[in-house]
């Protein structure tokens, strides 16, 4: 079931210099909820570029049907949601927190906007944006992160 | 004069004659008589043996010897008593026998002294090797081995391997039961030199059989339950494993055997630590517990899982090392990937394959599968869904990159270098794992939490499981370090030599500086100390510069840079003097000092001052040392070898006095700490009644609250929970916890009263956060979405019901768990735990206290001093709080009141007058400079200061006022002695102190920062002025007018006490120890310093802890004999008829039974008398 679809711009590649080979870390915007995101991507075997666009859903699970995850990782040949884009990742929510406060008064004045943070296996999501478009996540959900270029 | 001496016979007649009466007035338990030797104990052969050399001859032994003598020299007495000549053998019979009892005895009236004199009975007794401390303190023991050891990281932690050869030796009595019967039966079979056999037979009527001859298969064969069989060591076995020095509990511990080929003691590398082994050659002992309920006490008491965490401040001990770090440092990189059968493979590493493993979901699914290698990690902590283990953690790793300004957010796992640990219900969030998480030395790495909230068992295997996948994995992945990982490239050479070349310049531009006599002093310097502390300052800096350019030159995969970020070894000060810059070397915390004239070596041109020519090395250890720089540093390594050589027998002497000082105070079941006699030294351990060892929080707060409360949202999800109410939450903590409640543990109820108002204190501002959140969240949103706005305001700050009972339950629950035990030996924990840590203190034995050029002492040397409870300090310093702070020339005012200020100082001049007829000396007062010092001086009050001063003889002076400023001194001696009389004077009197303490050496002031709240409640700094009084006088200064005498304080501990009284001497010694360790970077629980003063004060003055303090701690004979000066505390003992209890720990050990701590607090009561058995009907029925 797809909790959350959007199509993001990469803006930056590496924001803080490069630190790993195969890891780099994208800053990217969204278009439609105006969502701000870092996200940790194996570029050696899906490399990304600065300026791209992909449109990035978050699912609670990958079976077409939404019958939810068991938490077991049992593959298969079956029809699943990742067989619509090319990159795929799991991984954990585990944490939800508000913007910083300080930021936020210098910023763009919108108000409170909520985070919520991602783990891959430790490669990492900070997703922004508005508390409203955020509510359906929980912590410590289950999430597939799906990513398909434009 | 007529001097008659006393001839013994008379003596001995006296004696005999005194009345029974006058013995009791002189403190003597016996007759004194007896004083008098007349017969001497002749001992039996057995303690005199004779050993037979080859032959006939035969070497007698020292006692033997002295007998001979004694007869020789009664017979040749008698042969003068019959010959009535001058008696000289009479003398000699005197002194042979005092030769007999102390062969060290002064005063032996004839040239007697041979090269090795022989051994009286007191060299038998006193000293390291002698009775007391050889034999009766410390016994030789059967059932032990040592040999070398090396590392196993297949073992488990708990286990050690014994070699085959040593199992064979080394037996364990086992009753033969139905369920052993056959074993044992084999093992008799194989005999004492077949390995899994036996030694020896006890059969129950007392008859031994060793098992050499060929008769083992009859033995066998007959063997019955009940039997004995003294059994070669096998798996399982317990045995104790110890490494001297012995330094703290954790140097022997309790390990399961394993025995294996091949000839070493081998043990996992996390136990290293508390060991504190290395594997180039260092030899361990072992030892094997005969008895089951010996094994069941080690087992419990020193087994490695129950000692894991160090009792000197409760920080983890046992934790992975060196190889086990790095590889797991390289195993959770963020960009390491794993294809199923690579991960599958690692994963089987860690438990032999053998356990079952719960394969995770890939991170990467699509393109094709990965899964990384911090997802090892989650499977290394939860290997499959049935473990209950969920570890909760976040800690920031060495290369965590903070954020630059305080305004800035922290970034926490967003870290970009990946330093920012997080461990959710067991799966690792973010973060490379390097010594902060996994190593020794910390309270919130992972092996604590999962001993603090599971069990020790659970960091045991989580450890034994690292242990075996790291070692499996670096000896594929490959870990070496060669030439090239040292090579600098051309880019970083040039920019050490630029970096070198500024230095340099900056040096010598300050050296001209000095040599013109223009360089700006530093407060309290003078030019030549300026010169240094500024060089000194530059040439650190260029080490430091050269360092992080190294450091950010290298390439990640360098392994000395891979070793030094997660912490396995070496600093980045090692990597770049390896690569850049070995940097100055110091000799006694200087530069090289001058060797030759006016120079270091004759290489330099005198006087010189340059970074080269004072010990500056400018090479790397790559590019190979010049000949002076070589010098130079060997300089400095001798330095610290020799400081070495000599700390470890200071601080080993220390630990000795220090345990034997607090060896038998323990808890008792009234929670009071006593001593062996039962006299209380403390009321409540510590003041509240913990254990050090099982502290979680900081500064030995019983809890972490934060990480519990993280713990506790964690693992209690709120899922369809309802979030709590502002209301609802108040309510819910005063129903939890409320504010008064009759406790039934009674004493403690003072202390848990504070820990339940610090968890309540805690919750209410967790919750304010909270709802500081969810209120900014309702504001900002519109009326349609405010639902769920509001619900993902909760989710960030709202509390579940069950989450705050569970936290308040756990937090209860585990305070009282905390709680020390009775019986607990805290006296000799608590003197490890100040022992220990001296041995490791480095060479800095100075600090600056705040003000330039005042030092105070520290390190090995200040603990002495106070320990000692010395009268004469090395650098006492008062610290004087002022009445008004914040004024410069206040402070100044006060300070010219305090330091010594001499008449030489303030006189303008000091001449003699002669005239024809009298001599004065007129002494003219500087008004200027005294009103520039704000001193209240005028020719008064120098008058009365003259007076005070006795060496002057004051009484001969005729000493006139003149008038404001000046004054007439005028000796009233006759004239011819007149003229000397001035001269001396003259000499005298500038040295008269006019004001300020006499005992004061110097006062400085201190400017300091405060912070203080103003008004609106924000935080402000300050500056604040206060005095640092070097010297003593604390009375004296606290009186000065302008000190805040309530806040004044003096290191001087023995002047504390004579001045504020007994229990500011307690806190002045707790507050200067902690001063001590914190400065030498290591903590240690308040409780065992308390513990200490405590000690040291109880008696109402404060005892050292020497000899002369611990006679006073009321101690036994024994106790005292086996400590120091043996044969005094005998020979007094035995004067005034002591007797002896027996109930100290040294007592107990000597006659070798159970002591009154521990375990053997307790004992089982036993009616005395039989209970009168009636075999008869009850007569209430019987009377009818």
């Amino acid at each position: 079931m797809i909790i959350l679809e959007d199509v993001f711009k990469v803006e930056r590649l590496d924001p803080d210099g490069k630190k790993f080979d195969k890891v780099t870390r994208i800053e990217a915007r969204s278009e439609r909820f105006d969502m701000f995101m870092h996200l940790d991507v194996n570029t050696e075997i899906y490399p990304m570029k600065e300026g791209q666009k992909f449109t990035m859903a978050l699912a609670s699970t990958l079976n077409p049907d939404g019958t939810p995850d068991t938490g077991y990782y049992t593959p298969g040949n079956r029809k699943s949601l990742a067989d619509k884009y090319e990159y795929v990742m799991h991984g954990k929510l585990y944490k939800i927190s508000e913007d910083d406060p300080g930021r936020a008064s210098k910023g763009s004045g919108k108000g409170v906007k909520a985070e919520i943070y991602v783990s891959f296996g430790g490669l990492l999501m900070m997703l922004k944006g508005d508390p409203s478009n955020l509510h359906q996540f929980d912590l410590d959900q289950r999430l597939f992160l799906c990513i398909r270029k434009l | 004069m007529f001097c008659n001496i006393i001839n013994p016979r008379d003596v001995l007649s006296l004696f005999e004659r005194m009345s029974d009466e006058d013995c009791e007035l002189l403190n003597i338990a016996d007759r004194p008589e007896k004083f008098m030797i007349t017969t001497i104990a002749v001992p039996p052969i057995a303690i005199r043996p004779s050993v037979m050399m080859e032959g006939s001859q035969s070497n007698e032994n020292d006692i033997t010897e002295r007998l001979k003598r004694i007869i020789q020299v009664n017979a040749s007495l008698q042969q003068e008593l019959q010959d009535m000549k001058n008696m000289a053998a009479w003398d000699h019979l005197q002194a042979e026998v005092g030769l007999y009892i102390n062969s060290d005895v002064r005063g032996v009236p004839y040239p007697f002294q041979v090269a090795k004199p022989l051994a009286g009975f007191i060299q038998r007794l006193k000293g390291k090797q002698g009775r007391f401390r050889g034999n009766l303190s410390g016994k030789r023991v059967e059932y032990t081995g040592r040999t070398v050891i090396s590392p196993d990281p297949n073992l488990k932690i708990t286990e050690v391997a014994i070699p085959i050869q040593m199992a064979r030796i080394l037996t364990y009595p086992e009753r033969v039961n139905q369920y052993n019967i056959e074993k044992l039966r084999q093992c008799v079979r194989n005999g004492p030199y077949k390995y899994p056999g036996a030694r020896m037979i006890r059969y129950p009527d007392g008859e031994m059989r060793l098992l050499m001859g060929s008769f083992r298969k009859r033995l066998a064969d007959e063997l019955g339950f009940g039997v004995i069989v003294d059994r070669h060591l096998e798996d399982g076995d317990v045995v104790l494993f110890n490494r001297q020095p012995s330094l703290h509990r954790m140097s022997i511990m309790c390990h399961r055997a394993r025995v294996m080929p091949w000839r070493t003691l081998r043990f996992n590398e996390s136990v290293c630590n508390p060991y504190n082994a290395d594997f180039d050659g260092d030899e361990m002992n072992m030892h094997v517990p005969q008895t089951e309920e010996a094994r069941a006490e080690a087992l419990m008491l020193m087994g490695v899982q129950n000692n894991l965490c160090t009792p000197k401040n409760g920080e983890i001990l046992v934790a992975s090392t060196q190889d086990f770090l790095t590889s797991s440092f390289l195993i959770t990189r963020k960009d390491i990937f794993y294809d199923r059968a690579a991960f599958s493979l690692i994963c089987s590493y860690m438990g032999d394959g053998m356990d079952l493993i719960d394969l995770p979901t890939p991170a990467i699914i699509k393109p094709i599968e990965l899964w990384t290698g911090k997802q090892i990690f989650s499977v290394l902590l939860r290997p499959n869904a049935r473990m209950r283990v969920f570890v909760n953690l976040t800690l920031k790793e060495k290369n965590y990159s903070k954020p630059k300004n305080a305004s800035e957010r922290e970034l926490e796992t967003m870290c970009p270098n990946d330093g920012f640990v997080y461990f959710r219900n067991s799966e690792l969030i973010s973060g490379q794992l390097g010594k902060a998480t996994l190593g020794n030395g910390n309270k919130d790495g992972l092996y604590s939490i999962l001993l603090r909230d599971y069990n020790a068992h659970a960091a045991a295997s989580c450890m034994n499981r690292l242990a075996k996948l790291s070692a499996r994995w670096i000896g594929n992945h490959g870990f070496s370090i060669g030439i090239d990982d040292v090579q600098p490239d051309n880019d970083l050479n040039e920019r050490k030599r630029e970096t070198i070349l500024n230095g340099y310049n900056s040096c010598d531009e300050k050296i001209e500086l000095y040599n013109k006599g223009k360089l700006d002093l530093q407060p309290g310097c003078d030019a030549a100390q300026t010169l240094e502390a500024v060089i000194t300052g530059i040439l650190n800096q260029i080490r430091n510069e050269t360092g992080q350019v190294c450091m950010k030159k290298l390439h990640w995969r360098n392994s000395p840079l891979i070793m030094s970020q997660c912490g396995s070894k070496g600093s980045p000060i090692n990597i770049s003097q390896m690569i850049a810059c070995v940097g100055q070397q110091s000799v006694g915390g200087r530069r090289a000092p001058n060797g030759f004239i006016d120079r270091s070596l004759p290489h330099f041109p005198r006087q010189s001052k340059t970074p080269a020519a004072k010990g500056f090395v400018a090479n790397s250890f790559y590019s190979g040392l010049t000949a002076t720089e070589f010098f130079f540093h060997t300089m400095g390594g001798r330095e610290g070898l020799v400081d070495t050589a000599v700390k470890t027998a200071d601080t080993g002497y220390m630990s000795r006095r220090l345990i034997k000082a607090l060896e038998d105070l323990s808890i008792h079941y009234d929670n009071t700490v006593r001593n062996a006699s039962g006299c209380i030294v403390q009321f409540l351990y510590g003041d509240d009644g913990m254990d050090p060892a099982l502290m979680e929080g900081k500064n030995g707060f019983p809890l972490n609250f934060d990480r519990l409360f993280m713990k506790v949202k964690a693992t209690c999800p709120s899922r369809e929970h309802k979030y709590l109410s502002p209301v609802e939450i108040s309510a819910l903590i005063e129903q939890k916890l409320p504010e008064s409640e009759s406790t039934p543990d009674g004493g403690l109820s003072d202390a848990s009263k504070a820990f339940k108002k610090s968890v309540k204190a805690f919750l209410l501002e967790e919750h304010e956060k909270g709802s500081e959140i969810i209120m900014k969240f309702g504001e900002d949103a519109t009326v349609e979405n405010q639902e769920t706005v509001i619900r993902v305001a909760q989710k960030i700050g709202g509390i579940t019901e069950g989450q705050l009972r569970a936290f308040i339950d756990t937090c209860m629950s585990r305070y009282h768990l905390k709680r020390i035990e009775a019986g607990s030996a805290i006296g000799a924990i608590g003197a490890q735990s100040i022992g220990e840590p001296g041995t490791q203190m480095t060479l800095k034995t100075f600090h600056f206290a705040g003000v330039a050029s005042m030092n105070v002492t520290l390190g090995v040397p200040r603990i002495k001093e106070i320990i000692n409870g010395a009268k004469k300090i090395l650098t006492p310093i008062i610290t004087a709080e002022l009445d008004r702070d914040d004024n410069v020339n206040i402070a100044r005012m006060v300070k010219a009141r305090i330091d010594k200020t001499v008449l030489g100082q303030i006189a303008k001049s000091i001449k003699t007058v002669m005239t024809s007829r009298l001599g004065s000396i007129v002494i003219t007062l500087d008004m200027n400079r005294i009103e520039d010092s704000q001193l209240c001086i005028d020719a008064n009050t120098v008058r009365e200061s003259i007076m005070q001063t006795p060496k002057i003889k004051p009484k001969q002076l005729q000493i006139n006022v003149l008038d404001v400023t000046k004054l007439e001194v005028v000796p009233l001696v006759d004239r011819g002695k007149l003229h000397f009389e001035l001269h001396s004077l003259k000499n005298m009197l500038p040295n008269v102190i006019v004001k300020g303490i006499k005992t004061v050496e110097r006062a400085v002031v201190n400017k300091g920062k405060e912070k203080y709240k103003d008004k609106e409640g924000k935080v402000k700094e300050r500056e604040k002025y206060s005095l640092v009084v070097e010297g003593t006088g604390l009375q004296e200064v606290m009186g000065t007018e302008g000190v805040d005498g309530r806040k004044t304080k003096s290191n001087h501990i023995i002047e504390i006490q004579q001045t504020l009284g007994i229990e500011a001497a307690r806190w002045c010694i707790i507050e200067e120890i902690q001063f001590i360790m914190s400065n030498h970077g290591m903590s240690i629980d308040i409780r065992h310093m308390m513990l200490l003063a405590d000690l040291m004060t109880f008696r109402g003055e404060v005892l050292g802890i020497t000899r002369f303090g611990i006679q006073k701690m009321d101690k036994s004979v024994l106790m005292l004999a086996s400590f120091e000066k043996t044969s005094d505390h005998l020979f007094h003992a035995s004067a005034s008829g002591k007797a002896d209890k027996i109930e100290g720990v040294s007592e107990c050990i000597i006659m070798g039974v159970p002591m009154q701590l521990g375990t053997g607090i307790l004992k089982v009561i036993q009616r005395d008398e039989k209970p009168e058995l009636t075999y008869a009907s009850d007569p209430i029925i019987s009377a009818y």
